[in-house]
């Protein structure tokens, strides 16, 4: 029954570009600065946080190893970046299905389409944040050009968490809309137990302190390993080690497969729950 | 008159003793607070919607669904169109089927028309090849030529049905649901839409349609079913259910 649903996304793959195309172009129309909002928002946020976390609380980010990099604001957009890229996805991707009722109720398609069209429009946007990105990079004395390739597998690997997760996630809110004001409220909670705004030395200190439980904990997070992938090679230029990959590539696959098992289950019953 | 066709090889449609049921939740309140309130008790009703109906549409004809209102005709058309599942039975559908339950479904207000065509027919299941084939004669259909590049919120709302009917009918399907959308646009339109499903059924292409306009039903339906709280009271001819359908009504208001 999932392998005739993953045929039928097959043959209706058009549609998916379609959609994506309906959020990327409907997105920024009638704004006077157009795609430029989705460079201003990020370097908005950095300012802000680079003020407080680096400025007045003095976050000490190691310095990039071999790269030799040392300017927090980079260091925080390798890692801010894929964050609110997860949470576009997951936000978006959970809002996807309510959003399209009106859709859902009056045509047959497979549903999947909504939650994947999000993943990818977003998508767009992320990888001209990761261009602007790379060229500051570039411009401060980093070397981030060759690593660009396995960059793109990262942001495969996020995709797919971030999409798992909303799949799952957007089935449960349709038959219990709190779920949307729950995730609004855990992202930001999950972003500040996820070393992005710190560097994971301050966690393995704690550790030192309090006990070597506290980095188990904290390295149970995937999106702890997954942001540390672009972390290493965007911003060390260094390959990230083979458990790094692993730990981002299972959970990833884990979480996606359990997401797709979920919502092709589910989503025959999704137009009578609207 | 019998709900059960006899099995036959050239049936487009079969409907196979077909039920869909709704929970009527008295608080329909879907919040987890109010499930959790109800803790493990279910306060719900199942209604019957549709309730072991049979029938069978042969190729290449046009069938009616008549009915009053909330007598499961709609739920059935979603059942055909694979936006409902059945609770039990099975509907079997031979053919590439397109349904068109609202006209315009999709629409992205800040896309223009042209925009809008692609999304809309990628929606309804065809190729950006075949809407780029068709795309001059959905156009000339709409009747929207001048506005095509205007983004469709500045499109009066008769022109945005004219737009999105002129989609849907260039799906070209084997099978076609229509929902009590012919009443759409002025009386010229409804002319040349009336025409278009000549065509089509003189192509030997299927229709299921749902209307209250008996007229419409009578000029252009060979079978008609008339479906009564969910159950299928008669089903033949088009005259004659008609015939037995106005007289229940003339009863009913006597």
């Amino acid at each position: 029954m999932t392998l005739a649903y993953g045929r039928e996304l097959i043959a209706t793959r058009e549609l998916l570009l379609n959609l994506t195309m309906r959020e990327v172009k409907g997105q920024y129309r009638r704004t006077v600065l157009g795609q430029l909002w989705s460079i201003i928002n990020p370097i908005a946020t950095m300012i802000v946080y680079t003020l407080v976390f680096s400025f007045l609380l003095r976050v000490p980010p190691p310095p990039g190893d071999p790269s030799g990099l040392d300017v927090y604001a980079l260091w925080l957009m390798c890692g801010l970046l894929p964050w609110t890229y997860f949470t576009r996805v997951v936000n978006g991707g959970v809002a996807s299905i309510t959003a399209n009722a009106g859709l859902i109720t009056k045509v047959y398609f497979p549903r999947m389409h909504l939650p994947l069209s999000v993943t990818l429009s977003t998508a767009i946007t992320f990888g001209v944040e990761l261009g602007v990105l790379t060229i500051a990079l570039w411009i401060v004395g980093g070397f981030p050009l060759p690593w660009l390739p396995l960059v793109l597998v990262a942001i495969v690997i996020l995709a797919m968490f971030g999409t798992g997760l909303a799949m799952m996630l957007a089935i449960v809110n349709v038959h219990f809309r709190d779920t949307q004001h729950f995730v609004g409220i855990l992202l930001p909670m999950w972003m500040f137990l996820t070393p992005i705004l710190y560097p994971l030395s301050l966690v393995e200190e704690a550790a030192g302190r309090e006990g070597a439980w506290v980095l188990t904990v904290f390295q149970l997070n995937p999106m702890l390993h997954i942001v540390e992938l672009f972390r290493a090679l965007l911003y060390d230029n260094a390959l990230p080690t083979a458990l790094e990959w692993l730990a981002a590539i299972g959970s990833a696959s884990i979480v996606f497969a359990l997401g797709y098992l979920v919502f092709a289950r589910y989503e025959r019953r999704l137009a009578e729950l609207l | 008159m019998s709900a059960a066709g006899a099995a036959s090889g050239d049936a487009a449609v079969v409907v196979d003793a077909v039920s869909k049921k709704f929970r009527l939740f008295h608080e329909r309140n879907q919040t987890l607070k109010s499930a959790v309130m109800r803790g493990r008790r279910i306060v719900a009703d199942d209604f019957w919607a549709v309730r072991d109906v049979s029938f069978e549409v042969p190729h290449g004809a046009t069938f009616g669904l008549i009915g009053r209102n909330g007598s499961g005709k709609s739920t059935l058309l979603k059942m055909l169109a694979r936006i409902y599942q059945p609770d039990s039975g099975r509907v079997v559908l031979h053919g590439r089927v397109s349904s068109m339950l609202e006209v315009g479904s999709g629409f992205h207000p800040e896309l223009s028309g042209r925009e809008n065509i692609y999304l809309n027919g990628s929606i309804l299941g065809l190729t950006r090849k075949q809407v780029a084939a068709r795309f001059d004669s959905i156009v000339d259909f709409s009747g929207v030529e001048t506005f095509i590049d205007q983004p469709v919120k500045n499109y009066s709302s008769g022109m945005y049905v004219r737009l999105g009917f002129a989609v849907a009918v260039h799906t070209e399907p084997d099978i076609l649901i229509v929902d009590e959308i012919l009443a759409v646009g002025d009386g010229a339109f409804r002319e040349k839409s009336r025409k278009k499903f000549l065509e089509f059924t003189g192509e030997g292409r299927t229709v299921i349609l749902v209307s209250h306009a008996l007229s419409e039903i009578t000029a252009m339906c060979q079978q008609v079913a008339w479906m009564h709280e969910g159950r299928l009271r008669a089903l033949g001819p088009t005259d004659d259910v008609v015939a037995a359908y106005t007289a229940s009504i003339a009863d009913e208001s006597s």
